[in-house]
């Protein structure tokens, strides 16, 4: 809210520099958040917080500004002095639950023009600019005592009768702004004895305002109930400096004040004579006493303050009390609809004592041992392993576009389909929540290469949402990866296709953190190169995928890159972290030395470099420590529908140095035996 | 004898012109070779009376001897050079690049979070989390915000049916913990918070550290030192600090933490809005009413709570002066980190 300095001292005989006064409010919980100077007098921007609606106005600022200084509060006078003539406006209330006190005066015989000088100029400082003098004082009394004011044409209102009732059905309203509104059943209005004349609280009807030809006006100053407002104004899309205040709460009893200030600025600036009160206050205001004991307010706050000192404090911001010995009574003004609760008590000591007061010290509570728990460790060693091997971290919005689904070609029954939709979303691109890291990974591959980056390596770890049936839906948490790199011309060449990169960077991850085997087999995701993917499979169920995107999707990524190979992979860090390795034990590094021997096989191409592998492992003998995969070769010399692959083999006893005649013979049956098994021949 | 002198003085000729060792092995068996110009001197020996022989064949050996030592002398010479010019024939471009090593690095949010953690673990807090779709009741509700509360203004919600949200904080783990675990509890929660709202200074999503302690006897003065004592961690010992008033619904006493600003000590700048300060935290004593929400007896516990959104701390780090960068993810800023 903007305020004027100036104003400020209007309430509070303030000698000290803006700056001075900010900080203090400031300190007082009355963030300022900027100051301008205007004139000979400065604007400062003050942040309320919600629970103080009291500070929404001048007069509540200087409240606190004169707390903050020890100085008095020159409260407002607004008396009206009688006998005066009755007014002719009749006020009736059919909705008490939600309209506790309606009063209202009637002024008979302005003349609307121009407000003078000094209030369009203080309206505009606080960032109202000035209509009318009869609107303008409704401004100006809502801005300097914080209660709005509504201001009728006397004369347009039908039978002179108010009535404060709900809309009920098929109701609409042309407001001030000149917008036809379909009206909510439960909207409290104030109507005529014919339709609506303003929405309680929010804003007035066109038919009723006030404008140059209006002689007469009514008046109105009333309570209205806060979640009614707040919830009709919301419903309406219909905010205003009326309904931000009643929605916060304002005070019923200080209303008649406003009022009569109102009617008295009113006469001052368009004239007129002001009428007797009309007052239908069917929702007496009922005064808050909070119980507080001394000793609880030192044992939350850990301060020592005694007792005065607290009652004192207190009496500052005009919170009377009275001491019942070990405790007492604290009697909230009706202006601090807040207070309720002791702690709301509490809370206004240590806020006027100083926050920088408060001692600083540390918990007595005894200190357990911090430790990450075993999840983030395990999640922070996933993540660390994927770096190592060159993956870049990126976090992604949680979101995805429906038509992300539709580019991968997911099928009907897709899991992934099982989406959670987000109802009022920025963009339609981020209205779901995302079922795959994938799309956004191929985003931040896009958004890269476009920037002139020729090496991608990424990985995120995020949760997914799927949409199981319950209440809320289920959470995975899931890593992937994407890859891709240019043939740039390079020193230092390597030459390994991009698919065994990332595997080779899979294997280091699964090597580093799982207990168990996994397998690849053929993967049937859609959006992935038939011969060039594949599924990870882990105790018979399926835990992610690696593969080059099919050339569908590459076609739809409309790049300027001739066949790119751009990998991806996705797996689910829940079942990684179900597999993962407890702390391992040292096993003995062997004593007695090894010995090589290499099989050179050539084998029909069908047969992948796995199955031999596998085979060559079904061979049982104690004395085969490793066999590896050392030579992968298809070309000349070599049969079209064949294939070359060289294997080392290494033998060890550990209890004692092998002979080589043993070896030789366990080598020839084990060359025998694969030959066997793969109707291969050795390489010549 | 003069011709076994002038032998040493051709061979001490020759032996200077070699530069090689095949040269030299050349040289050393034409000399001392069992054909070599000294064994032929030898043969002369036949012809000399004893006195002679004996004279002639010492100086012989002496030359022999020398001939030998002077060979292995020179061996070892060439044999050095000889390692010396292929030393220099293997001479590499050292400014030549390296190989580049492939590592990845850890998003800068990442990297700070960590960070925070790491300081919060050290003080004895445990870690725990919640969901980050949340019911209504454990973000709002729960946390004292019933609905219609004006307070539910302060967090644009991002809505998935009437009763189920995007987390707007990391909060409703406190009330999710604190239904299931008894105190004394000192937890912080660290995750993604979402806000229906995206300008220069704000992202649909982004991330809060959540802090939690309760027990008997917690004061505020103890949530003065926890932060304090985090706030000289993290941004370094000599950083002042300020609590000021404020409001969270779930929390009372309330306070915003500011720190002296780090870009211009104070003094006010651009970064601080001419305030000097800078807010980073917001906190307070947990409301009575969340503890009876969750199960807690107010009367016996007090404890407090704590917030701090990730983003902001990290860009005051690395003086980072636009969030929206964070999700950008251009591997141009990820790599600066």
């Amino acid at each position: 809210m903007r305020v004027s300095f100036d104003w400020i001292k209007d309430f509070v005989d303030l000698t000290a520099a803006p700056e001075e006064a900010a900080h203090r409010l400031t300190m007082a919980g009355l963030e300022i958040e900027g100051m301008e100077t205007a004139e000979d007098d400065t604007v400062m921007e003050v942040n309320v917080t919600p629970n103080r609606p009291d500070c929404l106005n001048i007069l509540g600022i200087a409240r606190e500004t004169a707390a903050a200084f020890g100085l008095p509060l020159k409260k407002p006078q607004a008396r009206i002095e009688g006998p005066l003539q009755k007014g002719d406006i009749r006020v009736e209330i059919d909705a008490p639950e939600l309209c506790g006190r309606y009063s209202g005066r009637v002024i008979k015989g302005v003349v609307v023009g121009e407000s003078p000088d000094w209030m369009k100029k203080r309206l505009e400082k606080c960032g109202i600019r000035a209509i009318n003098n009869v609107v303008d004082v409704t401004n100006y009394v809502l801005l300097e005592l914080g209660h709005p004011l509504h201001a009728f044409d006397a004369d347009r209102i039908s039978d002179r009768t108010i009535r404060v009732a709900k809309a009920g059905k098929d109701r609409s309203i042309t407001t001030l702004d000149g917008v036809e509104r379909k009206l909510p059943e439960d909207t409290l209005l104030i109507w005529d004895n014919r339709e609506p004349v303003a929405i309680a609280g929010i804003m007035g009807g066109q038919g009723s305002s006030v404008d140059s030809d209006t002689k007469n006006i009514f008046l109105e100053s009333a309570y209205f109930e806060p979640s009614s407002i707040r919830r009709s104004s919301k419903s309406l899309g219909l905010k205003s400096e009326s309904s931000y205040r009643f929605e916060r709460g304002t005070d019923r009893v200080f209303l008649e004040t406003a009022l009569n200030r109102a009617a008295l600025l009113m006469q001052q600036a368009a004239g007129g004579t002001i009428h007797e009160i009309v007052d239908v206050y069917p929702g007496e205001y009922v005064p808050v006493t909070v119980e507080v004991p001394y000793r609880k307010v030192n044992s939350l706050l850990g301060t020592d303050l005694g007792k005065e000192e607290m009652l004192k404090i207190l009496e500052m911001i005009e919170i009377h009390t009275s001491d019942r010995g070990d405790s007492f009574t604290a009697f909230p003004p009706a202006f601090r609809g807040d207070i309720k609760e002791p702690v709301d008590i509490i809370e206004e000591i240590a806020r006027c004592y100083g926050y920088g007061r408060v001692p600083v010290t540390v918990p007595k509570t005894p200190l357990p041992a911090g430790l990450l728990n075993r999840k983030e460790r395990n999640i922070d060693k996933v993540k660390e392993t994927v770096r190592k091997s060159g993956f870049t971290e990126v976090i992604n919005y949680s979101f995805m576009d429906p038509g992300d689904l539709d580019m991968l070609s997911l099928g009907a029954d897709d899991k992934r389909r099982r989406t959670v939709a987000v109802k009022n979303p920025l963009r339609q691109e981020d209205s779901l929540m995302r079922t795959t890291l994938v799309p956004s990974l191929i985003n931040n591959f896009l958004y890269n290469l476009a920037r002139g980056t020729r090496e991608i390596a990424l990985y995120e770890l995020s949760r997914v949402f799927f949409d199981e049936g319950g209440r809320l839906p289920d959470e995975e948490l899931r890593l992937a990866g994407i890859f891709f790199r240019e043939n740039a011309p390079s020193i230092w060449q390597e030459n390994a296709p991009s698919f065994f990169i990332v595997k080779g960077a899979l294997q280091a991850l699964f090597g580093e953190m799982m207990e168990g085997e996994y397998s690849l087999a053929p993967s049937d995701e859609v959006f992935l190169h038939k011969g060039k993917s594949a599924d990870i499979i882990c105790k018979g169920r399926k835990m992610g995928f690696i593969g080059e995107f099919s050339p569908n999707i590459i076609e739809r990524l409309n790049l300027k890159i001739k066949r790119p190979e751009i990998v991806i992979f996705e797996l689910s860090v829940d079942i990684l972290l179900s597999l993962a390795k407890e702390r391992p034990t040292y096993t003995q590094i062997p004593k007695y030395p090894s010995i090589e021997r290499d099989i050179a096989l050539v084998v029909d191409d069908r047969i992948t470099s796995g199955e031999v592998l596998d085979l060559l492992r079904e061979y049982v003998s104690p004395v085969i420590e490793s066999i590896e995969l050392f030579d992968y070769y298809k070309g000349k010399n070599i049969p079209q529908d064949k294939k070359s692959l060289g294997f080392r083999i290494v033998y060890r006893n550990k209890d004692r140095t092998l002979t080589d005649s043993e070896v030789e013979a366990v080598h020839g049956a084990l060359v025998d035996f694969i030959l066997k098994k793969t109707a291969g021949t050795l390489r010549q | 004898m003069d011709d076994l002198q002038s032998l040493k003085k051709a061979f001490l000729d020759e032996i200077a012109a070699v530069t090689d060792l095949a040269s030299l092995q050349q040289i050393k068996s034409r000399f001392t070779g069992k054909k070599g110009l000294l064994t032929e001197k030898l043969k002369a020996l036949s012809a000399l009376s004893p006195e002679e022989k004996r004279s002639y064949g010492k100086l012989v050996n002496e030359i022999k001897e020398f001939i030998e030592r002077t060979v292995r002398e020179k061996e070892l010479a060439l044999k050095e050079i000889e390692k010396e010019n292929r030393l220099l024939n293997e001479k590499i471009d050292i400014t030549l690049p390296g190989k580049p090593v492939l590592f990845g690095k850890k998003h800068p949010i990442n990297q700070i979070l960590s960070e925070i953690k790491d300081i919060f673990v050290s003080m004895g807090f445990g870690i725990e989390e919640g969901p980050e779709v949340e019911l209504d009741y454990y973000n709002f509700e729960a946390l004292n915000l019933p609905k219609d509360h004006p307070a539910r203004d302060m967090q644009d919600t991002f809505y998935i049916s009437d009763d189920v949200v995007l987390r707007t904080h990391t909060s409703p783990v406190q009330v999710r913990v604190m239904e299931n675990k008894k105190p004394p509890l000192k937890i912080i929660a660290p995750g993604k918070v979402y806000r229906c709202d995206s300008d220069v200074s704000h992202t649909a999503m982004f991330h809060q550290v959540e802090g939690l302690m309760v027990d008997t006897g917690v004061t505020f003065s103890d949530l003065k030192g926890v932060l304090e004592l985090f706030i000289h961690s993290f941004f370094g010992k000599q950083t002042p600090v300020r609590f000021r008033p404020s409001y969270f619904p779930f929390t009372e006493p309330s306070a915003e933490v500011d720190i002296g600003c780090i870009f211009c000590s104070g003094k006010g700048c651009r970064v601080c809005k001419t305030t000097g300060w800078l807010e980073v935290l917001g906190c307070g004593m947990v409301n009575p009413r969340v503890f009876e929400m969750s199960g807690y007896q107010p009367d016996e516990y007090t404890g407090f709570a704590f917030g701090m959104g990730v983003e902001r701390m990290t860009m005051l780090k690395y003086s980072i002066d636009d969030i929206r960068l964070f999700y950008e993810n251009d591997l141009r800023f990820l790599k600066q980190f």
